[in-house]
């Protein structure tokens, strides 16, 4: 043992010779901090170590992403497909939300506290340079998935960008990089994400560190009894402890919940009703306040504003005072800016809209099923077939893909030797709606008259009607059709509608259904009351 | 290790000290251990593709001569990780004339070059490094280390449709 010793004290004497680490560890850790500092200094520290671990588990996550509007989406489920995956995802994901709060109560202490104060304004700045900087992140790293929401609150971020006075659409431009949100804004965004910020937060980070260094950790608001203490260990135990709690209450997060992922980015589905962050959500808020021409106050003026305040405070709050009971005027500012970013939120929160897909399948669906199945789409979509089930397929593409694949899926899939013949478009979209539904949910079964109905629906009637809010415009709408006509007169109309109403416009259909198709389409819209 | 001696100390003695620090240290080792072994398995256990063999068609037995090789390309599905391929394989399918067929890669065992059928000599010949292949697959001349590998077949339906696992 004490050779041992003996040997493992002579390699560390021969690398302190070489490196002098014993002094380097002397300037990181000895630190001496003033008598009467307690808990509420280790928030710093604990951004530190959440920034240590976002740089960790976004630099591992890179092994598996690929940033391109065609794999993306894919590359990001197929990281979430191990438990692993799922645990380093998560932790990145929810890591970001933890970082967001802490940076928040790091600030609230230094306002509250009046460490911004003379000499420490360049502190005060490069932290709040960092805050910016870390909202860059969380707005990049939320398109990379590529999901629904992603693209959709980058159109939003965006959209956003451009209102801003004179430069708007040049930064709107910068930002998006081609022509419309896809490719190049993606791998620019990514370049940002995992190249330009990080550097530049390591360097803010340093820069942060050293004037805090070369000031002093600020301390208690008066000088206290006692004498000043290194920050080893026992600043440093204060730390550790709360910045394992903190870890501890991120892994729980990503133990449990996983980080949403969304159908992959539809451009076409303009039903999507966009959701930013939470984080964001106050400033989401504000914007619906300011509608049309006025939205440039809640978008750009209102946060310009509340920024230029938090950047000039310490030469607004000049005093050497920094007990917080002594700057009332600042404490009231402080809690009137926490109360409307709190209310706002909460609003943001609570005015979610009803998005949810209804678990109901709709006509088009249903319709959809039969179509693709007699199309002989299963020939080559089976268990056994070259290409997965239709059920079980992994569908990451979007319903431009899908439209094009079963319009010709020659060009998606050369090589196949019996491609199925070229549908209407009616039918194929009515096979995206299908394809699209059965991925969410399974197939629920309806009676065989439905299935029929559902067909006739998919293939003739939703071009020109809607029912429940999915068709076309140019006839009436037949959700309620069956309370005012009864089975015979729709069958009537729909064999001949001229027959009935010499000026209709709809076509007739009666030698285009068979006897069971009519039954059935007709007693379907019958059963609508 | 040997502490260098810090300026000043709140009411401690060094074992209080010391306690602080061994908990700081290890601490900070279970954290960084325990980040370290999650980013390690993240890292070199990829998620398995679902990739499993299939059973393709690859024609029906009406197509087929009896004894007479006949190439056929295949658009097989590759899984990659995440990325979704279709690599193109040729074989050849052989009939006996009954009920059986023998499939073979048409991937030289040499080098992988693909092999041809010379109706003449009714041999598959390799065209980069000379390999010679009997109909039934055997190496008769040239550098192949081994016969042409079999793909497994079967015969199935009313229409005798030949399927293929690859």
């Amino acid at each position: 043992m004490t050779a041992n010793r003996g040997l493992t004290d002579r390699l560390i004497e021969w690398f302190d010779v070489r490196t002098r680490h014993r002094s380097a560890r002397h300037v990181l850790l000895d630190e001496e901090i003033p008598a009467g500092t307690g808990w509420i200094f280790t928030l710093g520290s604990v951004l530190l170590a959440l920034i240590g671990v976002q740089l960790l588990t976004g630099a591992f996550l890179t092994l598996y992403y690929a940033p391109t509007p065609d794999h993306a989406y894919e590359s990001v489920r197929f990281i979430s497909s191990t438990a692993a995956g799922r645990m380093v995802r998560g932790i990145h994901h929810f890591g970001a939300s933890f970082l967001v709060v802490f940076l928040v109560l790091h600030l609230l202490r230094v306002v509250i506290l009046g460490s911004y104060k003379s000499p420490r304004e360049l502190t005060w700045l490069s932290g709040l340079a960092l805050l910016g900087l870390v909202l860059a992140f969380a707005l990049t790293g939320y398109l990379l998935p590529w999901d629904q929401r992603a693209f959709w609150a980058t159109v939003v971020t965006i959209n956003i960008a451009r209102l801003e006075p004179v430069a708007g659409e040049a930064i709107a431009a910068i930002m998006q990089g081609g022509s419309t949100i896809g490719a190049l804004t993606l791998t620019r965004w990514y370049s940002a994400h995992v190249i330009f910020l990080p550097t530049l937060l390591v360097l803010l980070v340093v820069a942060h560190l050293v004037l805090m260094r070369l000031q002093g950790s600020s301390g208690p608001v008066r000088p206290q009894a006692g004498k000043a203490f290194p920050f080893y260990p026992y600043q440093a135990f204060r730390d550790t402890v709360v910045v394992t709690l903190v870890l501890l209450a991120v892994v729980a997060f990503a133990w449990r919940g996983m980080p949403p992922l969304e159908g992959p980015a539809d451009p076409t589905d303009a039903g999507y009703i966009p959701r930013p962050e939470w984080y964001f959500l106050g400033l989401f808020q504000l914007l619906k306040y300011f509608p049309g021409r006025w939205e440039v106050v809640g978008a750009i003026i209102i946060p310009g504003l509340a920024a230029a305040f938090l950047a000039l405070l310490p030469w607004i709050d000049r005093g050497p005072e920094r007990d917080p009971r002594r700057r009332p005027l600042i404490m009231i500012a402080v809690m009137v800016g926490v109360l409307a970013v709190t209310v706002l939120t909460t609003l943001g929160w609570r005015d979610r809209p009803q998005t949810a897909a209804p678990d109901v399948w709709t006509m088009r669906e249903i319709g959809g099923r039969a179509i693709a199945g007699y199309s002989g789409c299963a020939k080559c979509h089976n268990e056994t077939g070259v290409a997965d089930s239709l059920e079980t397929i992994a569908f990451t593409r979007g319903a431009e893909w899908v439209e094009g694949h079963a319009t010709d899926p020659e060009m998606i899939a050369p090589g196949l030797r019996e491609p199925p013949a070229a549908r209407s478009e009616r039918e194929i979209a009515a096979m995206v709606a299908y394809v699209r539904r059965i991925t969410r949910q399974p197939y629920p079964g309806y009676p065989k008259d439905i299935e029929t109905a559902a067909t006739v629906w998919a293939r003739y009637c939703v071009g020109c009607h809607v029912i429940d809010g999915d068709g076309g415009h140019d006839g009436p709408e037949l959700s309620h059709a069956g309370r005012e006509h009864d089975i015979a007169k729709l069958k009537e109309w729909i064999v001949d509608p001229e027959a009935v109403d010499p000026d209709a416009d709809m076509p007739a259909f009666g030698d285009r259904l068979s006897p069971e198709q009519l039954d059935a389409i007709a007693s379907f819209l019958a059963s609508r009351k | 290790m040997p502490s260098t001696e810090p300026a000043s100390e709140p009411s401690s003695l060094p074992g209080r000290r010391r306690a602080l620090a061994l908990l700081v240290n290890s601490t900070v080792a279970v954290i960084g251990g325990a980040l370290a072994a999650l980013l390690g398995v993240f890292a070199v256990r990829p998620a398995r593709g679902s990739s499993r063999d299939r059973w393709v068609r690859a024609g029906t037995l009406s197509d087929l001569t009896a004894n007479v090789p006949m190439p056929r390309v295949l658009a097989v599905p590759r899984e990659d990780g995440w990325y979704r391929a279709r690599s193109r394989e040729t074989v050849f399918l052989v009939w006996n004339g009954a009920r059986e067929v023998k499939v073979f890669s048409a991937t030289c065992t040499h080098l992988g070059c693909q092999v041809l059928w010379d109706a003449k000599s009714k041999h598959f010949k390799c065209p980069c490094h000379g390999g010679v292949y009997s109909a039934a697959g055997e190496v008769l001349d040239g550098p192949p280390p081994r016969p042409l590998d079999i793909v497994e077949a079967k015969i199935e339906g009313a229409d005798d449709t030949i399927l293929v696992r690859v």
